[in-house]
């Protein structure tokens, strides 16, 4: 590990070569770049994240956080490494000070492996308009996380209006055990959905989304029904045969009641953070049903035809903190 | 750009879960239909496909599987896995464990249920005990009760011996009933993990109760059968009536579990997804085509079963020539079970022997020596072989493929056991380039570039090539550029069985020779026999890359083996 204090880009971009050179040939298939911009406070979260996710795709992982931008001299701390604690790939933690921090690009841009798609996940807060960070402009791919946000739902509702094809958000990822178990029970469906109800907590994006995505497949208004618990309970599909299934989560199982069969309990695995991350890298295009589900949750139609490719939007937060 | 996305974003288990090629052609049939009239005699199958009439009761697509959203795994249809012959070394070794890594990896419907038949006297429990004691021995994936626990409600165990009418009339009624309380819908796959000799007792059993028909069953009813598939032509013709005569062709599977690794498939996409090798994969560019499957390994108590089989038999005939067969193979018309086993098939047809068998083919047999550091016995020393015996455990020849891309280029084919390593490999040699600008010593050490895919271990593709030598003098010398797989796409690759037990009860069969390949593989295989009958095989060295006329015979075409 190379750690720079007070340093330039260039040096950086020297130090990870010489860490390379070094490494040996552990290093040469990298699949993408991930960019991860994040908060001190969050860098144990992200770090394990990270290394659970590199150990399924090669990749090199660039960290950004910010630090005070008002601070009067700008200024660079950089820490490079390879197979270390960020898993077995490469990694570069960039800290940021002063004015460096709006113009993190140009850090950013030259580490970037080449001709590899670059991915953006902002870990710790969800920037409202993505246009306004260079960093999610350059990306192919952009991951939020709404739920870390304050108002989570509000914030799911300006995903949708900032929504562009290759967007992604965490609460998404969460609900794939739920949407995979429901599309294994209309496998052995014998006609169509008549009414399917999502039950839980009527705030949660993934509550939402689930229903969004539900109703954006199945052509029915899906409502989400409050009832205990944080996420979701449960679904119940009632078909227009007369049969109905309901899915209950019991904690780390999901279980399956149809009248008439003996019920079944599958395996509901929790995953963490670094497994969803893993999930979202495993595909770099965009993300088509969740655009539809996203549409359904906002009432917004027409998502996936918005144009994939942002232009980056100057915005100066202490401006606009004086303004404001 | 595109070509990097289009590799990581083909790694996951959600990529293959829809074959995408559908939709786009039927919509290109559809447009050509409008242009040219003359073509109107029936509607083609693509309209007809999207316009046909509703087909009560089952819905005829599901609305939350959308080709699209590839993050959703296939699973399979709620079903019945029926293993015959759960106590033996493969039903322990690979199968249970297997079947554990696909409930781990939610790949198993939640209507599922793991029947084992077998001639003890077990209750569900002792056969529960067994499956949890394979499962957790060789299972790939990390070990979770939880999972377990889930999996173990539903294995169930029938006793009974294959002769006894009484125990298949049990398992019938038993799938009966499962029908309902466990809704598997009737659908079962039988496993067959029994030596062949009896396959004609269990397959007459289960004609004999009807276990094997779809109709009368309600749902699907296939069979997976393992090698060897017979031991020549005829026999395999037998057993090829017999399975398909008991259930039909199609719902027949047969394992050769190199078609389940993950590097053979990459084989097809290395070929077909890419502009870069096709064009020179044919005899203009193409030398000379090397496959080898090495095994540092002696027959491991297997006696009985080698010493009357023989390399030839046990490795050449089924995943070499299906290597071979891949590598060779044209494009097929669309990514598909039926179209690819026709290109295969048409290759193995093309396969010509060489004239003189007496120069080009080359049978061996392990002498006593040292391998990795210990020494080991002769064949002929091992438990139960006979002194004399004359089974080779190393076959090596050269075939040809009469066909225009591949007129005049040899493919080297060779198999053994305690070689120096285990190594299974397909490599490309090209030809020399025509003209070299360079002087005769600048390019001593220039070979022929090569395209080497691994298929085990370290899989991956090199590339060897030259390269200048870094100095003030031009120096050419090969240099070797490689793709290691598990590097680029570091999720562990699912072990072969998993994939293929997976696709058995998905009914895709793209990865599963049919009868006419094995057919045509007998093909190859019988005259090379016949004509071994009267060669005893060469011994070599154990820890010895096969014997030596094996080296003479490519060095008789000014060629070598390629050092794996
Ligand atoms: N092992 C491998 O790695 C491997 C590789 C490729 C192909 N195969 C093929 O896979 C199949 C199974 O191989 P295996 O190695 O598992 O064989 P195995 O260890 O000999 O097991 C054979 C199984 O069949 C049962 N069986 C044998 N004779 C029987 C009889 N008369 N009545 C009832 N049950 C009988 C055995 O039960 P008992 O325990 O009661 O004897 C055992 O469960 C064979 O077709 C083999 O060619 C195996």
């Amino acid at each position: 590990m190379t750690t720079l204090w007070d340093t330039t880009g260039t040096a950086v971009v020297q130090a990870l070569a010489a860490e390379r050179r070094s490494g040996g040939a552990v290093t040469s298939g990298l699949a993408l770049t991930l960019v991860v911009v994040l908060e001190e406070k969050d860098t144990a979260e992200v770090e394990a994240a990270v290394a659970t996710a590199a150990a399924k795709h090669p990749m090199r992982v660039i960290m950004v956080l910010r630090h005070h931008i008002e601070a009067p001299q700008p200024r660079l701390d950089a820490e490079v490494s390879i197979g270390g604690r960020h898993g077995p790939g490469e990694s570069v933690v960039l800290r940021m000070f002063g004015r460096l921090a709006l113009h993190a690009e140009s850090v950013t841009l030259p580490l970037l492996a080449p001709d590899a798609p670059v991915v953006a996940w902002w870990y710790s807060e969800t920037p409202e308009i993505i246009a306004h960070d260079p960093l999610g402009v350059f990306a192919d791919r952009r991951i939020t996380n709404v739920i870390r946000d304050s108002d989570p739902a509000a914030s799911l509702q300006q995903r949708a209006v900032d929504y562009a094809p290759g967007d992604t958000d965490l609460t998404w990822t969460v609900i794939t055990p739920w949407r995979a178990a429901l599309a294994s029970a209309f496998d052995t469906a014998s006609s169509p959905a008549k009414s399917v109800v999502v039950k839980g907590n009527p705030v949660d994006p993934s509550a939402q989304l689930l229903a969004g995505w539900l109703s954006s497949r199945l052509g029915i208004y899906v409502p989400v029904e409050r009832a205990e618990g944080k996420y979701i309970s449960s679904v119940t599909l009632d078909f227009e045969d007369g049969r109905n299934v309901q899915m209950t989560n019991e904690g780390y199982k999901l279980l399956m009641r149809r009248p008439g069969q003996v019920d079944t309990l599958q395996p509901f695995p929790q995953r963490t953070t670094g497994d969803m991350l893993a999930e979202e890298l495993r595909r770099l295009d965009a993300d088509g049903p969740y655009g539809e589900a996203l549409g359904a949750v906002s009432g917004q139609s027409g998502l996936n035809q918005r144009p994939a490719v942002r232009k980056h939007i100057w915005h100066d937060p202490a401006l606009a903190a004086q303004e404001g | 750009m595109t070509d990097v996305r289009d590799e990581t974003t083909g790694s996951g288990d959600g990529a293959d879960s829809e074959r995408q090629f559908g939709g786009s052609a039927d919509a290109d049939m559809q447009s050509q239909q409008g242009d040219i009239v003359t073509l109107s005699e029936g509607p083609p199958h693509a309209i007809s496909a999207g316009s046909g009439p509703k087909l009560p009761p089952m819905l005829r697509s599901n609305p939350l599987r959308d080709p699209g959203d590839r993050r959703l795994p296939r699973v399979p249809e709620p079903c019945a896995l029926v293993v015959f012959g759960v106590t033996g070394d493969l039903a322990r070794k690979k199968l249970l464990p297997a079947i554990y890594d696909l409930a781990n990896r939610g790949l198993l419907p939640a209507d599922f249920v793991l029947l084992g038949f077998a001639r003890r006297d077990w209750g569900d429990g002792d056969f529960e005990a067994l499956a949890k004691k394979a499962a957790k021995q060789y299972a790939r994936t990390d070990w979770s009760e939880e999972v377990w626990s889930r999996l173990s409600g539903d294995i169930k165990f029938v006793a009974g011996s294959f002769d006894d009418d009484a125990a298949f009339d049990e398992l019938a009624a038993t799938l009966d009933e499962l029908r309902n309380s466990h809704g598997i819908k009737g659908n079962a796959a039988f496993y067959l993990s029994i030596p062949p000799k009896l396959f004609p007792t269990v397959l007459k059993q289960m004609e004999r109760t009807k276990m094997a028909d779809n109709s009368a069953s309600g749902g699907w009813r296939r069979v997976v059968v393992e090698k060897p598939f017979g031991h020549d032509l005829e026999s395999a013709k037998q057993l090829n009536a017999l399975v398909d005569d008991v259930f039909t062709a199609q719902d027949v599977f047969r394992i050769d579990h190199y078609l389940g690794k993950e590097t053979v498939q990459n084989l097809m996409a290395l070929r077909f997804a890419n502009q870069l090798f096709e064009p020179v994969w044919n005899a203009n560019y193409v030398d000379s085509v090397q496959i080898t499957m090495a095994e540092d390994v002696g027959i491991a108590g297997r006696a009985a079963f080698y010493d009357a089989t023989g390399a030839a038999r046990d490795v050449l005939q089924n995943h070499l020539l299906q290597l071979l067969a891949l590598t060779a193979m044209e494009e097929p018309v669309e990514f598909t079970a039926e179209a690819i086993r026709t290109e295969k098939l048409k290759v193995l047809r093309a396969i010509t022997l060489p004239v003189d068998l007496g120069r080009y083919a080359v049978r061996g047999q392990y002498d006593q020596g040292w391998l990795a550091g210990e020494r080991v016995v002769a064949y002929r020393a091992e438990q139960d072989v006979p002194p004399d015996s004359n089974a080779e455990s190393y076959a090596a020849v050269r075939l040809g493929i009469d066909t225009r891309r591949w007129a005049g280029v040899p493919f080297y084919v060779r198999t053994g056991k305690r070689l120096p390593r285990r190594v299974t490999e397909i490599a490309v040699l090209f030809k020399k380039a025509p003209h070299l600008p360079f002087s005769h010593t600048d390019t001593e050490e220039l070979g022929h570039n090569q395209l080497v895919i691994r298929v085990q271990p370290d899989e991956g593709v090199t590339l060897k090539f030259g390269s200048k030598v870094p100095g003030s003098m031009m120096e050419v010398r090969d240099v070797a550029m490689d793709f290691l797989y598990g590097e680029a796409f570091t999720e562990s690759s699912p072990e072969a069985y998993e994939r293929l037990i997976l696709d058995v009860m998905l009914g895709d069969a793209t990865l599963f020779p049919r009868n006419e390949e094995v057919e045509s593989s007998w093909r190859v295989i019988d005259p090379l026999e016949a004509f071994w009958q009267n060669h005893p095989p060469e011994l070599y060295r154990a820890g010895e890359w096969g014997p030596k006329l094996a080296d003479e015979m490519l060095a008789r075409d000014g060629r070598a083996w390629r050092r794996p």
